[in-house]
């Protein structure tokens, strides 16, 4: 039986691991203390102004030759010979950012050349005054004025395997995922589902799976990357009979 | 002994790369009849689409190469997408004929159940049907990571080596004389994965 998957995802600027709250930087670690071994997939994103730069390409390589689990790999891909860069240097997947979005020609290109398991789109949401979910690009800055459904039902069918979903004002928040975002989501599309944003504890990811149907949840902030935490929020999932990696 | 990664520089082969690093193997990437003629075995790994893969195989005469070898009973490993060409066909944009070095058919999973999430990602169980040396050390029902849109439903019985469960059961590994293939991903597999390359190399 497939498992549920906790994806830890790493942001960083001009090549320092940073965690976000609100897509800020907010506070600065180092990658030295993530346990490589417990986790199940691993994402890196980078909020740096210059991309491409040689510290963000050495740590992909850094990654790509130190876990041996799943590598995704985002930050500014605009073009196939972008996404190409990432593979070279040892992504798995690579995450394509909400501005990509309108520009079909890149998922389909990657998907030809990669597969589609290979393209996670990342549609970061925002509930507004209106009571609706939009989609923002830009680092959440800029509204695209765009249903995230029809969104992800576009990506999809442009040749995208997974989909990351983010509410805006969740990330770095602790308060817990926003179900009604997940799930309205993933009621309507049949690819795989990674939920991103607002975990503080365990029971926020029990929930995420207890209340949807999605097959993975990431997380930044609550993961103080020693050995103990990961594997006690595995146990924790696991005695509440989520089915989670041993 | 040496083992050869076919590289038919379409997709990312750096994960495996790097496993067979972790691993201290001696290994040598190949990618002309050259690079071939200096490997004791060889591993086929495979991303991207079915008929991509199997074209490029065609065009750069790799078959030819890895029909040699396996005449002259060096092994071989395919991986996902190198696991499925080991086949006769698959359904993947359009029917696209494989190596046909083992019998069997590559579908899709919609194929089987229309309301299937696809793809099939992330971290299953693997079955013991028949046990063999290349899961030497490995618990039955162990977890790999998987990700693929296509699978093999069902094989010559005595070929299979595990199975996995997902909406349907499906074959996850197969051997048979000196060919063996893995649906799943052993370099992206952590210790489970290690394993099994290392398996391949010391004792397939």
């Amino acid at each position: 039986m497939l498992k549920k998957r906790i994806i830890i995802s790493l942001t960083f600027l001009d090549g320092i691991l940073f965690r976000t709250k609100n897509f800020k930087p907010d506070y600065r670690y180092t990658k030295n203390f993530i346990d490589l071994w417990s986790i199940d997939e691993l994402m890196i994103i980078d909020i740096s102004q210059k991309k491409f730069s040689e510290k963000y390409l050495s740590l992909i390589s850094f990654f790509s030759t130190n876990c041996f689990v799943p590598l995704s790999v985002g930050g500014g891909i605009n073009s196939l010979q972008d996404a190409d860069l990432y593979f070279k240097h040892g992504a798995d997947k690579i995450i394509l950012g909400s501005g990509s979005i309108n520009n079909s020609k890149i998922s389909k290109e990657i998907s030809m050349k990669y597969g589609k398991q290979s393209i996670i789109q990342s549609l970061d949401c925002r509930k507004n005054l209106d009571q609706n979910y939009y989609v923002y690009a830009k680092s959440g800055k800029k509204n695209l004025n765009l249903d995230p459904i029809i969104l992800a039902k576009r990506a999809v069918s442009n040749g995208v395997g997974e989909l990351l979903i983010n509410n805006i004002d969740n990330d770095g928040s602790l308060l817990g995922y926003d179900i009604e975002l997940i799930k309205n989501i993933s009621s309507q599309l049949d690819c795989p589902i990674i939920a991103l944003g607002g975990a503080g504890n365990w029971a926020h990811i029990l929930e995420l799976f207890n209340e949807t149907d999605i097959s993975a949840a990431s997380t930044q902030n609550i993961f103080h990357f020693t050995e103990q935490s990961i594997i006690s929020a595995k146990n924790f999932l696991k005695n509440n009979k989520i089915k989670i990696r041993k | 002994m040496k083992l050869g990664i076919i590289d038919l520089e379409t997709g990312n082969i750096a994960s495996l790369i790097a496993a067979i690093k972790k691993l201290n193997l001696p290994f040598k990437v190949c990618r002309s009849q050259f690079d071939f003629e200096k490997t004791d075995k060889l591993i086929l790994p495979g991303v991207g689409a079915f008929k991509d893969f199997m074209e490029k195989i065609k065009s750069k005469k790799i078959d030819v190469l890895i029909n040699n070898k396996i005449d002259k009973n060096i092994s071989i490993l395919g991986v996902c997408v190198g696991f499925q060409v080991l086949f006769n066909k698959s359904n993947e944009f359009g029917e696209n004929k494989g190596l046909s070095l083992l019998n069997g058919e590559i579908k899709s999973f919609k194929d089987y159940s229309e309301k299937t999430k696809v793809p099939h990602v992330g971290w299953n169980e693997c079955q013991i049907i028949n046990k063999n040396k290349l899961f030497e050390g490995i618990e039955s029902n162990s977890d790999f990571y998987f990700t693929h849109s296509y699978l093999l439903k069902s094989s010559d019985k005595d070929i299979v080596l595990t199975k996995t469960k997902y909406d349907i059961d499906f074959v996850s590994s197969v051997k048979k004389n000196n060919i063996y293939g893995v649906q799943f991903h052993p370099e992206k597999s952590q210790y489970n994965g290690l394993r099994v390359l290392k398996n391949f190399f010391d004792n397939c």
